[in-house]
């Protein structure tokens, strides 16, 4: 679109498909598709389901924007139509949290487009690069920070997360699964805009990704409701992307672990969405026990969270190897071992959500006479499942794809040979013989087990068990272990994670702020005639400023 | 070809593992100033254990456990060789590399408190959960060592790193082997990290529901798991091995190392194992990764 005619000679607007936003706009139609089978469980109004495709197509509008200011077109109606899909079932504070966020963002990535547009007068990303050459160093740092802070709220980076668990917790459990699958990766987008197209990063993203996550992983561990467990799970996982964007190759690691989080979060949300629909709570501490009534999603959520552990010989192993090895690569040891380290305090947030809600005993009676989750849930959750268990026996599937999406943006392509040979450039791996490994020797252990002369009984009562002579009844407190992790308060640095919170930090910016506008309100008043000569007082010193 | 290669891992790794076992149980019992069981004791209760008939199961979760568990010990074994170089005893090592070794370490045990978790026996949740509150910490001075070792080999092939040693790690870089040591401590069970089987105390930990033949089970894989982990270790830090001899003398130094530290101090509380692990194995390990990679 040109705007000469209106005398705007510089300002062009186009959508271009390159092969990064064919990637995410792939990722978007997914989602979308896997998220509207929910649909027929909830009763939402005509209202929200034209917004909801509204923000669809401003996802759309972000991926194929060309230049900054279509961009910037689809953020600002992407932030305003999820506001008001949240306004559905939102509290009022978690709301104002939100839009307040947002729109923090919104502006702040604007200001940054102008601050880069002064620098060759145009918002293409060709010329981007350019742009950033041409401003000054104050300028240019400007940028960064402007930009980076609207992408860190909406990614919801440690320090900026503030509303994001609330949104999650709070929101239909109908668009939970793509607020997180979705909306956070439009923010992985545009970070792989920025450090491809405008300025490299290195570091300071790979040291801001490695405390986010491990922040947020020690935070989801002490969580005692299920969608906020979830919600930091996945800020932990969106810093793992952040980091390896850092690393000079990461991007193949950056693209995979995008892929495999998006579906691994559809996965465990719609999950959640599921157990929450037909037992009608969402805490650890009301569930449990629900193995055997509910067994179709156990073994799905039992997917879901081996990919989410990044465990072989799922789909979760490839994209954790691929940020391994680049940042192995790149030598940033120490990097690499804090990824790992938070990586491995995951296991434990993991077994916390299939155990209190599957295993153990059920808290309450209400959970005895629960039954499987209907169809529309199950459904999307096999198709997901089979997705990251093909990706687990041929991890380099996607790979000659990423390689046109490397070329497109000129970095080094990834080695490759054959569906099932993973190969980073320091080290390669066999999906397909892993895969198939694990599962003839899983067979045949099994066999011989079973064909042991010796038969075990099948206990039906769930309260025979060794319990050091007593017997336990309804009264015993069984259910143990919900609250895992609380021992962990102890431990010094562990500690200062979680008695920390950026909760006073922004209560005393918004003090701040009102008092401020305290002062402002004493000035408009709401008076009609004060108001009228600020307004006249303010047109002459406009004028005298135009005419100076 | 492959197949019998592989057989001939697991069948020296079974009887090897077992026969340390009993091993450990002598050697810890001359230093209490007592007589052990036979050596091959632990080997023949495992099979009484497999004829036993009044195990009890909750159900196909609480069933696949251990079997879970095997499967994840086996499959450690198998994506390590067992010497440093040559065409035998080499298993699937090439399809594999170390960073998938750390990973399946963790597989079995993970898999296994699944069953626990199921049987809904609050002692075995018990120890499930001290075991992954310290699975972090304790794994952190080790990954912190391998990572090292990876970028000087510049290599993850388990392999590689075994045969391109010219001295041994262990006294090329000993701070990284400390660090490391600390951890494959915890990681064998012992003192001063074994609180998540707790021995002696009243049974609690993630064997405390499984009885019969899921015992039995749990008793081969860790025979194999243990054999596993000395292999790997041998390979890591101490010039990995040429012949079955070398092997052996290596890894039976290490594990008489092993269960000589683990009998001479106590036992560590959950929050204090963590503790204690952040702070000095991970700090020498950290110290011991920029003295060495320092260019």
């Amino acid at each position: 679109m040109d705007f000469s005619t209106f005398g705007l000679a510089d300002i062009v607007l186009s959508l271009k498909a390159t092969h990064l936003a064919n990637f995410f706009a792939m990722l978007i139609a997914f989602s979308f598709v896997m998220v509207t089978f929910l649909s027929r469980n909830y009763k939402l109004t005509k209202s929200f389901y034209a917004l909801f495709l509204l923000l669809s197509a401003s996802l759309f509008l972000i991926v194929y924007a060309n230049d900054y200011l279509l961009f910037f077109i689809g953020w600002e109606i992407m932030s305003i139509s999820t506001y008001f899909l949240l306004s559905f079932s939102l509290s009022k504070e978690a709301l104002h949290k939100y839009i307040i966020f947002a729109m923090t963002s919104a502006l702040s990535i604007f200001i940054a487009i102008l601050i880069l547009y002064s620098g060759t007068h145009s918002f293409l990303y060709a010329d981007a690069h350019r742009s950033f050459a041409a401003l000054g160093d104050t300028e240019g740092v400007l940028f960064a920070t402007f930009m980076l802070f609207g992408i860190f709220v909406k990614l919801g980076t440690i320090g900026f997360h503030y509303w994001l668990v609330d949104a999650y917790e709070e929101s239909q459990n109908f668009f939970t699964p793509f607020l997180s699958a979705v909306l956070s990766k439009m923010g992985i987008y545009a970070l792989i805009i920025l450090t491809t197209q405008v300025i490299e990063l290195s570091y300071t993203l790979a040291i801001i990704g490695v405390i986010t996550s491990i922040i947020a992983t020690f935070k989801a561990i002490q969580e005692d409701s299920v969608k906020r467990l979830l919600a930091y799970s996945s800020i932990a996982q969106l810093g793992y992307i952040v980091t390896i964007l850092g690393v000079a190759d990461g991007m193949s690691g950056a693209l995979y672990h995008a892929l495999i989080h998006t579906a691994v979060k559809l996965l465990l949300f719609i999950n959640i969405a599921g157990i929450i629909f037909i037992t009608g709570r969402g805490k650890f501490s009301e569930l449990g026990g629900l193995i055997y009534k509910t067994p179709q999603s156990f073994v799905l959520l039992l997917v879901g969270i081996i990919t989410l552990a990044g465990m072989p010989p799922l789909g979760g192993f490839a994209s954790k190897f691929m940020i391994y090895t680049s940042l192995m690569d790149a030598k940033h040891l120490l990097i690499l071992a804090a990824v790992m380290f938070s990586s491995a305090s995951a296991f434990l947030y993991i077994y916390k959500l299939i155990y209190g809600v599957y295993l153990g005993h059920p808290t309450n009676k209400h959970l005895e006479s629960i039954k499987e989750a209907p169809w529309s849930f199950l459904v999307p959750q096999y198709i997901l499942a089979l997705l990251v268990i093909i990706l687990g026996t041929y991890p380099a599937l996607v790979v000659p794809y990423f390689n046109k999406i490397l070329q497109e943006l000129s970095l080094h392509v990834v080695n490759f040979s054959d569906y099932a040979t993973l190969s980073s450039s320091f080290a390669e791996y066999n999906g397909l013989v892993v895969m198939s490994a694990f599962g003839a020797i899983f067979v045949l252990v099994l066999l011989l087990f079973v064909s042991l002369r010796s038969r075990a009984k099948n206990v039906k009562d769930r309260f025979d068990i060794a319990y050091c002579g007593e017997e336990p009844n309804e009264s015993t407190h069984l259910h143990y272990g919900f609250s895992m992790g609380k021992e962990l308060k102890r431990v010094g640095f562990i500690n200062t994670i979680y008695k920390n919170s950026v909760k006073p930090f922004y209560d005393y910016i918004a003090d701040q702020t009102l008092s401020f506008s305290d002062i402002f309100k004493k000035i408009y008043s709401g008076n009609l005639r004060n108001n009228f000569s600020i307004a006249v007082i303010f047109a002459t010193v406009l004028l005298w400023w135009s005419q100076r | 070809m492959i197949i019998l290669d592989l057989l001939g891992m697991f069948t020296i790794a079974y009887i090897t593992g077992f026969l340390y076992y009993g091993l450990y149980r002598n050697i810890t019992a001359r230093f209490q100033r007592r007589f052990g069981p036979p050596v091959w004791q632990s080997f023949f209760d495992s099979i009484k254990f497999f004829t036993k008939n009044d195990s009890t199961s909750h159900g196909w979760m609480f069933y696949l456990g251990p079997i879970i568990m095997m499967s994840g010990a086996i499959m450690t074994l198998f994506f390590i060789p067992f010497f440093s170089s040559g065409e035998s005893f080499v298993g699937l090592s090439e399809y594999g590399n170390l960073f998938l070794v750390l990973y399946l370490l963790v597989l079995g045990p993970l898999g296994n408190a699944l069953g626990v978790g199921t049987a809904g026996n609050p002692f075995g949740v018990m120890g499930v959960t001290r075991g992954l509150s310290r699975l972090f910490a304790l794994e952190m001075p080790f990954y912190i060592a391998v990572i090292a070792i990876m970028s000087l080999s510049g290599s993850a092939d388990i392999g590689t790193i075994a045969s391109q040693q010219t001295g041994l790690n262990a006294i090329a870089y000993p701070l990284l082997f400390i660090g490391a040591l600390f951890s494959f401590i915890g990681m064998m069970g012992q003192s001063p990290f074994d609180v998540v089987g707790a021995p002696v105390e009243v049974y609690s930990g993630p064997a405390s529901e499984f009885s019969g033949k899921f015992l039995a089970l749990l008793m081969s894989q860790s025979a194999i798991f243990t054999f596993a982990k000395l292999v790997l270790m041998v390979h890591l830090f101490l010039g990995g091995a040429s012949s079955f001899a070398e092997l052996l003398i290596k890894t039976f130094i290490l594990f008489v190392f092993v269960i000589a530290f683990g009998s001479m101090y106590g036992r560590f509380k959950t929050p204090q194992s963590i503790d204690f692990l952040l702070k000095v194995p991970t700090l020498i390990a950290v110290v011991g990764l920029i003295l060495a990679t320092w260019s």
